[in-house]
């Protein structure tokens, strides 16, 4: 799947600190189960990467092996352009936070950060001052001898981050840091998450299951389904610009339409959709042969909605559908319509517009959007269901 | 029609209460009258009423040679049970911590441990004496009795591991290795000190056990008695509340047993409690 990844050969020379992660050929194998498959890619050296897929696509088996914890079937490792594989956690300069944030129940948060201080036999003064020091990064001072089950989900994560930065990792691995926290909490630490790795400068790789946690945190989104990289590119191009309809529908800021290509002139190509519709789509260079089925997606935000079944036929660029639900999400209405073509429907619509034509359950309506709008699909990497958490993602 | 209630207990609550005073009552109310019997003066009897209050039957137990070896029985006793303990919590531990991590064949070693809880204990006796004897080794408390004991004790120590160990989760290691403690650090700093609760647990399972334990003795302690086949030898021969006194030494044997082993739990949290003040 080299095409999917971002392979970089050009990164030999990388200095001896260097939070660089090179993943080379990465596959590791449970049994009859292919979790990795022979994965390719290269995270910049102190660079917020966040690997984003459904329960199982493999991405914590990835952290896993990274962190040390987990070995690789085959492929190779790297870390600052040196083979970490068969190397201790400590020797690979990485540092995990495990997702229960397994904090030593039996010992004051001050002993749990001071762990590995203690490990390496720093002195009990030396290890304390330097304890207090991390506690103060992560505003948990007050709390040193307290004892974890005395915490809050979101002091334990305070806790558990500082244990792992006092070890001075050139490579910090979050596993789903934030799922354990309410929606408040969560968004708080989102922010200090960030700052913290813009202030360390290492290379923080974080695994998440939300889409608008990957994209507000990360420089590099790799989108992951059963084993394989989807897509590994900025946020911006992730959600913009998918590379498959798979990203598409996961990240879920676009409509997937799929059809035949009916007629090209070098510029763009008209498809002919589910329902007769009919839309146009800027090529940019890429080929649609007449005849091929296609896929492109449509922005949720960049769709108008026009109330009543229209008369007579559709223009190009326009879907019928009839309202299924209504969510009002403060800045916006998610109007959810009854799926086209088997695929889901969704249009976000601007307080304003929504509330000059409100829409309940049931109205016919009229989808239009413009053909810079559309964006061309490539085939999914991985023949994966159609619909990754078809039941509970997020808008 | 019934009628709204706020909180009125039902019928059923009634019936269960007093299943479990009778059940209560049952399990207690003989103990009882052996403790308060073996107090009696020196004209009691086996039966009530009381005569009299006393210690006199305590010291018969240890002092005259018609009550039986009394003083002998607790010295092989009171040892067998220690050596049981020590060797069940660590062959238990140890043995936990290899089936935390499926090696080839841990099922049947599973099995074979287990099957000696099953095994009635009389006929694993007979077994083990035919077995000393076939091949000539000495027949004692400390041998042969020490076996005996054992296959009763470890996969009761070995069940309790794991129900701890399942429990404890794999993160604590990792995290510790992922902190920088090698394999040995990792046990003695995390995963110690976190189930050494459970480690206690055995060790009292190991030690009471064996301290009472009749079938598993009977043919494989030897020419002398461990406690249990004494008071068993007395109650055939002995007509005197010395028979009741040894009942309340015996009781409060396990008892001081049961509280040391609290109580090394409370101190261990205390001492914890104390470190945490420490600094403040």
């Amino acid at each position: 799947m080299d095409q999917t990844a971002r392979t970089t050969t050009a990164s030999a020379a990388a200095p001896q600190m260097s939070g660089e992660i090179r993943l080379v050929n990465l596959t590791k194998t449970f049994g009859p189960t292919q979790a990795v498959k022979s994965i390719n890619l290269v995270i910049p050296h102190g660079s917020y990467c966040c690997m984003i897929g459904p329960s199982g696509c493999g991405k914590t088996t990835i952290l896993r092996m990274i962190a040390g914890h987990e070995t690789p079937t085959s492929g190779e490792i790297y870390i600052g352009g040196q083979p970490v594989v068969g190397l201790t956690p400590v020797r690979r300069g990485t540092a995990l936070m495990f997702q229960s944030y397994a904090l030593f129940p039996h010992l004051s948060v001050r002993d749990n950060v001071a762990f590995n201080l203690k490990m390496r036999g720093v002195s009990k003064e030396e290890r304390y001052q330097r304890v207090d020091e991390m506690l103060a990064v992560v505003h948990m001072n007050a709390f040193a001898d307290r004892m974890p089950a005395q915490l809050s989900g979101g002091q334990q994560q305070r806790v558990a981050l500082a244990r792992a930065l006092i070890t001075k990792p050139r490579v910090l691995l979050l596993d789903e840091p934030l799922s354990a926290l309410d929606e408040f909490l969560r968004l708080r630490m989102r922010g200090e998450l960030k700052r913290l790795q813009t202030q360390l400068g290492i290379t923080f790789i974080h695994v998440t299951h939300t889409q608008p946690e990957a994209i507000a945190l990360a420089d590099t989104v790799v989108v992951m389904n059963q084993g394989s990289i989807e897509q590994a590119a900025s946020p911006h191009a992730v959600y913009a610009l998918p590379r498959s309809a798979y990203v598409a529908r996961f990240m879920s800021g676009q409509n997937v339409i799929k059809g035949k290509v009916r007629a090209s002139d070098g510029e763009t190509a008209l498809i002919e959709g589910p329902e007769g519709a009919r839309v146009r789509v800027p090529l940019n260079g890429k080929a649609a042969p007449i005849g091929s089925d296609i896929a492109v997606s449509v922005r949720r935000d960049a769709i108008a909605l026009r109330r009543g079944a229209g008369n007579g036929e559709l223009g190009e660029n326009e879907v019928r559908g009839s309202v299924q639900t209504v969510e009002y999400q403060g800045i916006y209405h998610k109007v959810t319509l009854a799926p086209v073509g088997g695929e889901e429907f969704i249009v976000i619509e601007p307080e304003d517009a929504f509330f000059a034509h409100p829409v309940n359950f049931g109205d016919a309506v009229v989808a239009s959007w413009r053909t810079e709008q559309v964006h061309l699909l490539e085939p999914d990497a991985t023949e994966g269901p159609a619909q990754p958490y078809a039941e509970d993602r997020a808008a | 029609m019934a009628e709204r209630s706020y909180g009125k207990r039902p019928w059923t609550f009634y019936v269960l209460a007093t299943l479990f005073t009778a059940f209560v009552i049952f399990l207690y109310a003989p103990m009882a009258v052996i403790y308060i019997l073996s107090f009696q003066g020196p004209t009691g009897g086996l039966v009530f009423p009381i005569r009299g209050f006393s210690l006199t039957w305590f010291e018969a137990l240890f002092g005259q040679a018609r009550t039986g070896d009394v003083g002998g029985a607790f010295s092989r006793s009171l040892p067998l049970a220690f050596i049981v303990l020590v060797l069940t919590v660590l062959i238990s531990v140890t043995a936990g911590f290899a089936f935390r991590r499926r090696f080839h064949g841990s099922g049947f070693v599973f099995y074979t441990a287990i099957a000696s809880l099953i095994v009635p204990g009389l006929v694993l006796s007979i077994g083990i004496l035919r077995t000393f004897v076939t091949l000539d080794l000495p027949v004692r408390w400390y041998t042969s009795g020490l076996g005996a004991h054992l296959t009763w004790t470890l996969p009761f120590g070995l069940l309790i591991m794991f129900a701890i160990l399942g429990r404890l989760s794999p993160s604590y290691e990792e995290a510790a290795y992922d902190l920088g403690a090698s394999k040995w650090q990792a046990l003695r700093y995390v995963v110690i000190p976190i189930v050494f609760p459970g480690m206690i647990a055995v060790a009292l399972f190991g030690f009471t056990l064996s301290y009472d334990e009749f079938p598993r003795s009977w043919l494989t302690v030897g020419s002398k008695n461990t406690l249990p086949l004494e008071i068993w030898t007395m109650t055939t021969n002995v007509t005197s509340p010395a028979l009741y006194a040894l009942g309340t030494v015996t009781t409060i044997i396990s008892f001081i047993a049961i509280a040391i082993a609290l109580g090394s739990i409370a101190y261990i949290q205390r001492r914890r409690a104390q470190r945490i003040g420490k600094r403040s």
